[in-house]
């Protein structure tokens, strides 16, 4: 038919092209990944990437058409990339501006567990000195109240903030009353020990969710969470329970501290979630904060064994799922969610600029303000670096545009920091300046020596190579990237 | 232990070199100095690192600084358009031609 | 299948231009709308006089009747209420069929793509009588009416009026649902689009066609350079102005190899999309002139076809698959599986007869039956 033309007529003619801004990283000796501006990415031979920047790359490749369809680069052919990509990177940064959705209230530091990693809480019956004031909390719900975001998520933690239920309840019936245009919901982390009928009756009216804490296994979890009694665990199982008797299956969820203990158990402890019916699971890298650095209980065990664990709890979950167990792992949905989509999960170690004061914010039991809820572990321990305030005596202005925020959050941002600034995992990654400062004693780390690059890198590398090995994972990890699907 | 690597200056920046350097901070320690034509780093290993380790340190390195050279060559092209991609971004206005 | 236009055996002509008419069997209409009418005859027993035209599938043996048209049987399908353009040649067109509930009204046949597979081959004649009769049409068309389409050709080619045309539809038909199909090129003009988005139409959807990530790709299937870069832009500002658009995917022999792709691409930049359609291949216009470069089986694809869903709908966004058969496509497609939109044009062929799905199965184009359809059709048992 010759009123028809051929493919090649509509293929670019000069092999012309100009690269768009990308950033590669090795994954092996031949594989390379590349991510464009919006985090896009693509695996390609080193000898084509070569090819690519030095203009050699022929257009009719396979790969050229890739890197056009995924906007590495322009020809005379398309032009739209750029349009894309700023749209992209708008929707990106746009939550930037609605900041501050996740409000921490420590209302008491008391707690009737005695848990080694936890730097924290106090065993007291010292309510005055350690239980959080109405007048504290009138002024922090202020604070709460002022942030740009329209929801507002606030966050009840302790030490055990159940020893100080009639201060949730002051809170959440003076924040009802005060917000005006905010969406508020409420979490109480708990360890569900003290959980009662009258709690969860005051939960129901006012929608308010439970997240607690279950490290796995009955040993590993009383060996985790010493008690009196030793009973840490039957008290979390039976408190899952009752929660769901009235609030619903999905109004508790759980969180996991992974210790020396889980080592070598990560399918034991998967398993113990898939028991309560739990749908996905928060395979997180042990803190160094608290206890934990003090007593070097984190130098035990290292970087390489938490990378073991955590790959063989990934692959665990895959097979599950192969299976047809619908199960995630958080840690690696956060990330695909970066990967995958313009969206922020606002997960604040994986946030850059940093997520302190911007993700979130903790009122302190006594006033104080912190920029995460690392950082007022940090004070804990005696750095004061990300204290911010005090909301009995500082303004909101006074609190957010202390240099004590701002400073870390710009130095440690990644985009300029080195190494990651030419990172091809940067827009995955995060700044966590409470972590690089806890360790390093500066906010931005040396990036190869950083424990956080080294692990996260390592992931990142691997979930990439692990979803171009097979479509199914793909398309498993895909999935995991939406928040509810 | 040490080791001497020379680079053309005439085909690797100093930059390059530099930023291949930090990448591998956690291994060894390098001295960089510029002579006409070429740059030279003197590499120290800490006492523990075995032979073996070396040759493995040095050939990544080496891959590196290809590396970084790359990364040199993609920014040089596209640090234009970044910029102003980025500066459209936090405008108000698309880069949609007819506004 | 239904014939939607044919030529009157004998008529008895006096109309001196074009006209359209309503059906009605009903004699006795007032006498200020009659001529609106054209009247079916029922022999001669409802003859009245002052109707726009009569028709009938029998002859009626009369002489006085002005603007008679005997027609074939073959349109005897024709109705109370259904709309109809005569021509004083006798050829007449059935335009509005009120028992349908997917009329699609072609506004031209010119068009600025030339697509491998058009069903519509674009001619190249002023044609912009098709658009006065669209205009006309809206004035009969029954104000109960859920849904209309405009097609083409491409309707934006007529610029301004097309925007009159939906102000129209708007202001007259203030409860239907409009659908449009375009290539959405004209859009990538913010001023048209923000004139088009003026008219705040409460449900009027652009479906615009992306058939590859690949630039090059799409263009070739368009035949026409430069087309993917204004259909994205198009599509951008009318997202912009937050109107309506469904994203349209034929499926052949060209599109295959990257609809995964296509639809990863669609997921990642134009997300906000309310809708993607993935169709079969009809067997209509260009596509059987090109068949060798079009036709693969979809058997051969269902797995494709299940992979391009799934990105969709993982990421959220509403999809449907059209003019396929139940039993070439994978089970994971069923919850997005679409009986054909026309309820009129699909067909079975004798493997159907035993299968139990039947009813939920869109079957075929009549032209897929006659010139090429899957080799896999087997009963579902
Ligand atoms: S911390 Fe490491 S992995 Fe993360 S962006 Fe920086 S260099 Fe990349
Ligand atoms: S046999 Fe016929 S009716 Fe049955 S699924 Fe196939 S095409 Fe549809």
């Amino acid at each position: 038919m010759s009123k028809f033309q051929p493919i090649e007529f509509y293929k670019n003619k000069k092999n012309e092209y100009s690269l768009l801004p990308f950033r590669f990283e090795p994954l092996s000796e031949v594989n390379y990944a590349v991510t464009n501006l919006v985090g896009e990415h693509l695996i390609i031979p080193r000898e084509t990437l070569e090819d690519f920047v030095k203009h050699k790359l022929d257009s009719s490749s396979p790969h050229y058409i890739n890197l056009r369809a995924k906007h590495f680069l322009v020809d005379d052919k398309t032009q739209i990339a750029k349009e894309l990509l700023s749209i992209k990177l708008k929707t990106k940064y746009r939550v930037l501006s609605e900041f501050t959705g996740l409000h921490i209230f420590v209302v008491s530091l008391r707690c009737e567990h005695s848990c080694p990693y936890c730097q924290v809480s106090r065993q007291s019956d010292d309510k005055i000195k350690f239980d959080m004031s109405t007048d504290i909390a009138d002024k922090s719900i202020d604070l709460a109240l002022r942030s740009p975001s329209k929801n507002i998520k606030i966050e009840f933690q302790g030490g055990e903030p159940l020893l100080n239920f009639p201060l949730i309840k002051y809170i959440v019936n003076a924040a009802k009353s005060k917000q005006k245009e905010k969406n508020l919901s409420f979490v109480i982390a708990t360890n569900l020990a003290l959980i009662t009928e009258e709690i969860l009756l005051f939960c129901k009216q006012h929608g308010i969710l439970i997240s607690t804490s279950l490290d796995g296994p009955k040993d590993i979890h009383n060996l985790n969470r010493p008690r009196p009694g030793g009973n840490s665990y039957e008290k979390a199982v039976e408190g899952i329970q009752m929660v769901r008797a009235h609030l619903g299956i999905d109004a508790v969820s759980a969180l996991m501290t992974t210790t020396k203990n889980s080592l070598g158990r990560v399918k034991e402890i998967i398993d113990e979630y898939l028991k309560f019916s739990f749908t996905g699971i928060f395979l997180r890298p042990l803190s160094p904060y608290g206890f934990a650095l003090k007593t070097k209980t984190y130098s035990a065990y290292d970087a390489n064994k938490w990378h073991d664990f955590y790959l063989e709890g990934l692959e665990y979950i895959i097979d599950l799922n192969k299976t047809g167990v619908k199960f995630r792992e958080y840690y690696t949905s956060t990330i695909l969610t970066k990967i995958f989509t313009s969206q922020e999960p606002g997960y604040v170690d994986l946030m850059s600029p940093s997520g302190i004061g911007i993700g979130a914010i903790v009122y302190n039991y006594d006033g104080l303000v912190y920029a995460s809820d690392e950082s007022r572990m940090l004070a804990e321990m005696g750095d004061t670096s990300f204290e911010l305030g005090n909301v009995l005596t500082n303004s909101y202005e006074d609190i957010f545009l202390n240099p004590k925020l701002l400073d870390p959050i710009e130095e440690s941002f990644a985009f300029s920091v080195p190494m990651c600034n030419d990172c091809a995992f940067e827009t995955y990654c995060g700044a966590d300046p409470v972590f690089h400062h806890a360790i390093y004693k500066d906010f931005v780390g040396r990036k190869p020596e950083s424990e956080f690059c080294n692990r996260n890198m390592k992931i990142f590398k691997y979930l990439i190579e692990r979803m171009d090995s097979e479509p199914y994972i793909k398309r498993l990890f895909m999935s995991w990237a939406q928040s509810n699907a | 232990m040490e080791a001497n690597l020379i680079f053309d200056a005439n085909i690797y920046s100093i930059d390059a070199i530099k930023k291949a350097c930090y990448r591998n901070i956690n291994r060894f320690a390098v001295n960089i100095s510029k002579e006409e034509d070429t740059i030279n780093c003197n590499i120290t290993f800490k006492n523990t690192v075995t032979e073996s380790q070396i040759k493995i340190y040095l050939d990544d390195f080496m891959k590196e600084v290809l590396d970084q050279d790359l990364r040199e060559s993609i920014k040089k092209e596209t640090e234009g358009v970044r910029n102003l991609i980025l500066a459209h971004t936090f405008s108000k206005t698309g880069l949609i031609k007819d506004e | 299948m239904l014939k939607l236009h044919g030529s009157a055996i004998s008529h008895d002509a006096t109309l001196m231009q074009r006209g359209l008419f309503i059906v009605t069997k009903k004699s006795e209409l007032p006498r200020t709308i009659k001529s609106k009418y054209a009247l079916l005859l029922d022999n001669y027993l409802n003859y009245e006089e002052g109707y726009g035209a009569y028709i009938s599938f029998s002859e009626v043996k009369i002489s006085n009747i002005k603007n008679y048209f005997y027609l074939p049987k073959e349109m005897d399908y024709l109705g109370e209420g259904d709309i109809i353009r005569i021509e004083p040649s006798g050829r007449i067109n059935s335009l509005f069929r009120i028992n349908s509930s997917h009329n699609t009204i072609l506004l031209t046949e010119q068009c600025n793509h030339y697509c491998l597979m058009c069903s519509q081959p674009p001619k190249n004649i002023d044609d912009s009588w098709l658009m006065d009769d669209a205009m006309a049409l809206l004035d009969l068309i029954p104000r109960e009416t859920r849904n209309i389409g405009f097609s083409g050709g491409e309707p934006t080619l007529y610029g301004d009026h097309f925007i009159d045309l939906i102000n129209k539809t708007k202001l007259i038909l203030p409860n239907t649902t409009v659908d449009v199909l375009s290539n959405g090129r004209a859009f990538s003009d913010s001023i048209f689009t923000s004139k088009f988005a003026a008219i705040n139409h409460f449900d009027c959807v652009l479906g615009i066609p992306i058939y590859s990530d690949d630039p090059a790709r799409h263009d070739y299937v368009v035949q026409s350079k430069g087309a993917f870069d204004e259909t994205i832009l198009g599509i951008l500002n009318l997202k912009k102005y937050q109107q309506k658009v469904e994203i349209r995917i034929v499926i052949h022999k060209q599109t295959i190899d990257r609809l995964v792709q296509t639809c990863e691409f669609i997921a990642s930049n134009l997300l906000f999309v309310d809708h993607v359609a993935l169709m079969g291949l009809e067997m209509m216009g260009f596509t059987r002139a090109n068949l060798d470069q079009l036709w693969i089986d979809p058997f051969e694809y269902k797995d494709i076809l299940s992979e391009a869903v799934d990105v969709l709908t993982c990421y959220g966004i509403n999809t449907s698959v059209y003019n396929h058969q139940l039993c070439v496509i994978n089970d994971d497609v069923l919850p997005n599986y679409k009986k054909s939109i026309s309820d009129w044009k699909n067909e079975y062929v004798d493997q159907c007869d035993s299968c139990l799905k039947k009813s939920e199965c869109g079957g075929f184009f009549s032209s897929s039956k006659m010139y090429r359809y899957s080799d896999h059709i087997k009963a579902i048992i």
